[in-house]
């Protein structure tokens, strides 16, 4: 079933790629800013720096050129600058700085955390935005609401989506007759991983982090939703339905595969599991697209075998649920002089496929597409990855779609702008840590974890206020 | 005689003058930040929405006072400190000994003993980290290079582990500060006192727990005090190291402050802690001044 991929021609790096491509959507995006609607158009006299937040990642940077851009034409008396957050000191340094009542003009941040700061009022509304960027651009299987959307209002424009797969040495599972890794079950996943730690020296069957940070929460979420249980029924007024046979289901798969991880997994984090999987000390982890990159700079041997599948499917519901981070612009309410700028320079940024392109293109496959005409422009496939993951990179981009969920929006059942505050507690990292370095016992974990969701829900009515 | 005394009335307004920039600065960066913690910790308080803060009276003590997490934090700072002051002390007089002994070019170890007091911990925490890391960390590869160790020592990702790291994090960067404050007493000692005690037949020992220790007393005491306080409300070692985990086994009360102000924006919890804190320490300084018998002499 699995095609050898064929080696990437040395002569055409993803260095070289990147900067040729950034030649030709500077150029390309150049012109088209005449397109722009008359609104967007409008000139600024305003002088300064925008400050502008994104995660880790060279994406964050191409948005913020194509923004300086928008500038330079517009109002040339403006400099866009980024500022870089790491994942697990966003929650910290975004509420310290609201506190001070000093956020960045423009943010890109983990979508249940958006998800809060929309609720909590501190977000501009964007409808005008979304109307001049196109409402009915977003690819199948997706709605605005997703990105972030609070009593009929849309306050976070798509960057992008961004799902975990299960990331797969392929040699490894074919030289030990392991089987499709995408036919798996969670059992399969386990044997695989099992199988692989007895045979491989030096090899950990699967890397997950399960250290108390964001990348554990995400890791455990998907397995949690995958076995059908959730943190709160939005339905039922958030009530806290995480003290579940689901949740304990999910921690004692969690404690099954502990074994068969780096025996360091109980602090790791993004960067760690990223490292063992790019350094060939882990045949499978769950993770986004990020690897990829790394793997193909740094160990091409890894990446020529690394490949993509949706999550193993648990055999109780079937669902091979993943954690899809629907990660957006926003634009911090408080003490902002730019909005209107702010909001210029989006509709730029947004409106020019080729700036679009480019930011995909940027760390390939990490941040996935969210316009049909992105999605379906032939530039997008010039990236030489294509030449030799387009399964994985399709399953990123596309197949991932019917899979999602994440912890702001369970199942996509709905927002829950709660999952931020559970988030900068890590509730769930800690709950799975109670497992796998306390040794609870998972039913014990899912008590606890639920008593602080439960505070949590009970400490924040005022967020769900209208709602609840 | 008039003329002595407007001098004298002018010497103190001088006196004052010179005072008042500290003054002002205490009343700024330590008073008032001290004084808002304490009433902070009387009110419920989110800094996203400030209009909203009202007074709770003692219940941000009853969550700290309900909360295992407190507990644990608080008997895990304890361990923290009883044994990083412990070994801080015991080292850092032992070299301090060595350090004051007459040989050729001691003057140049003097100055080195300071590189881990100088150097920042954020920059000593990170590289740190990268050091003892399991998998590619350098100490693991040098212990196993050695032959002394078969499997990888799991430094920061096992409870026992974290703690015990984060431990020879805090005595290697703060053993210096008790060695020079020891050193700087040493040198201070009159050698007649040695010498009278040699005439009388007191060998090394003898003359070290009889002369040394009860002249490194005062300093001790001053060093032990200072190094709890500081230890206790340790925040950056901790945090930049292990972040408190793995789980909560690193976590000690500056960092569960920490976590209950900017984590989950209970800044009254946060407050409380601190007040908590504040008054341990003051109390715990005032009982082991009063049973080492400190500044005894001056109040006599």
């Amino acid at each position: 079933m699995q095609k050898k991929p064929a080696a990437i021609k040395p002569a055409f790096t993803r260095r070289k790629f990147l900067s040729d491509i950034a030649v030709l959507g500077a150029g390309a995006a150049a012109g088209s800013g005449l397109a722009l609607p008359a609104w967007a158009q409008k000139k600024s006299t305003k002088t300064g720096i925008v400050r502008v937040w994104g995660e880790p990642g060279p994406y964050g940077g191409v948005a913020v050129d194509a923004m300086n851009e928008w500038a330079k034409q517009f109002a040339p008396g403006l400099t866009f600058k980024l500022e870089t957050l790491s994942w697990d000191g966003v929650y910290v340094k975004l509420m310290t700085d609201l506190a001070a009542r000093n956020p960045a003009h423009c943010i890109s941040v983990e979508s249940p955390i958006a998800y809060q700061l929309m609720a909590d009022l501190l977000l501009e509304p964007l409808d005008d935005v979304v109307a001049k960027v196109g409402k009915d651009r977003l690819v199948d299987g997706v709605k605005w609401e997703y990105w972030g959307a609070w009593k009929g209002k849309q306050y976070v424009l798509p960057a992008h989506h961004q799902a975990t797969q299960m990331v797969v040495r392929t040699d490894v599972i074919k030289e030990l007759g392991l089987g499709d890794p995408d036919k798996w079950s969670w059992e399969d996943m386990r044997n695989a991983a099992k199988t692989v730690s007895e045979k491989k020296k030096d090899m950990a069957g699967i890397s997950l982090a399960l250290g108390r940070n964001l990348c554990t929460d995400y890791h455990f979420a998907a397995l949690l939703h995958s076995a059908g249980g959730r943190m709160f029924d939005v339905a039922n007024k958030y009530q806290v339905v995480f003290d579940s046979p689901e949740t304990v289901e999910a921690l004692d798969y969690v404690k099954s595969l502990q074994p068969y991880m780096p025996k360091g997994a109980v602090s790791y984090s993004f960067l760690e599991v990223v490292d063992s999987i790019v350094t060939g000390r882990a045949a499978i982890a769950f993770y986004w697209g990020r690897p990829y990159g790394r793997a193909a700079e740094e160990n091409k041997p890894v990446f020529d075998a690394l490949q993509s599948y949706n999550h193993p499917r648990n055999s109780k519901t079937g669902r091979r649920t993943n954690w899809n981070d629907f990660q957006g612009w926003c634009i911090p309410r408080p003490n902002n002089q730019y909005v209107d700028e702010v909001k210029a320079a989006l509709v730029y940024y947004q409106t020019s496929p080729d700036w679009l392109i480019r930011y995909c293109h940027s760390l390939m496959p990490n941040v996935s597409p969210v316009y049909k005409d992105v999605l379906n422009n032939p530039k997008l496939y010039t990236h030489p990855f294509f030449q030799t993951k387009r399964e994985t990179i399709m399953n990123y981009y596309v197949n991932s779609l019917p899979h999602s969920s994440s912890t702001g929006n369970e199942l996509l059942k709905g927002i829950n702008p709660l999952a931020g505050i559970v988030h900068g507690r890590s509730i769930l990292a800690q709950t799975v840590q109670k497992v796998v370095v306390d040794n609870w016992k998972s039913a014990d974990a899912a008590k606890w974890g639920a008593k602080e969701l439960e505070q949590i829900r009970k400490d924040n009515l005022r967020l769900l206020g209208g709602v609840v | 005689m008039s003329g002595n005394a407007d001098w004298k009335v002018a010497d103190r307004r001088i006196g004052i003058l010179f005072i008042i920039p500290f003054a002002l600065a205490a009343l700024v960066f330590m008073v008032y930040p001290v004084a808002e913690a304490v009433r902070l910790a009387f009110y419920e308080h989110n800094p996203l929405h400030p209009e909203t803060s009202h007074f709770i009276g003692l219940e941000n003590f009853r969550t700290i006072y309900d909360d295992p997490l407190f507990w644990k934090s608080f008997q895990q700072a304890t361990v923290w400190t009883a044994c990083s002051i412990v070994l801080q002390t015991v080292i850092g007089v032992a070299l301090a000994l060595l350090l004051h002994l007459p040989l050729r070019g001691i003057s140049i170890f003097r100055g080195l003993l300071l590189f881990p007091y100088i150097v920042p911990t954020v920059v000593i925490a990170l590289i740190l980290q990268w050091m003892l890391n399991a998998e590619i960390g350098v100490v693991n590869w040098s212990l196993k290079s050695a032959g002394l160790i078969d499997e990888n020592i799991y430094w920061l990702a096992t409870p026992n582990m974290a703690m015990i790291s984060t431990i020879l994090l805090n005595v290697w960067k703060y053993t210096p500060f008790v060695t020079i404050c020891v050193l700087a007493r040493l040198q201070t000692i009159p050698l007649e006192l040695y010498d009278a005690a040699k005439v009388d037949g007191a060998g090394a020992v003898r003359r070290f727990i009889d002369i040394t220790l009860p002249q490194l007393a005062e300093v001790l005491t001053v060093v032990v005090i200072f190094r709890t306080i500081w230890t206790f409300n340790k925040f950056e070692e901790i945090y930049l190291l292990t972040k408190g985990g793995p789980g909560t086994s690193t976590f000690n009360l500056a960092i569960y402050s920490f976590e209950q102000s900017v984590a989950s924006l209970k800044m009254g919890v946060g407050a409380a802690t601190g007040v908590v804190m504040m008054f341990l320490l003051f109390t715990g300084s005032l009982i082991y001044m009063r049973v080492f018998k400190f500044a005894e002499e001056e109040t006599a």
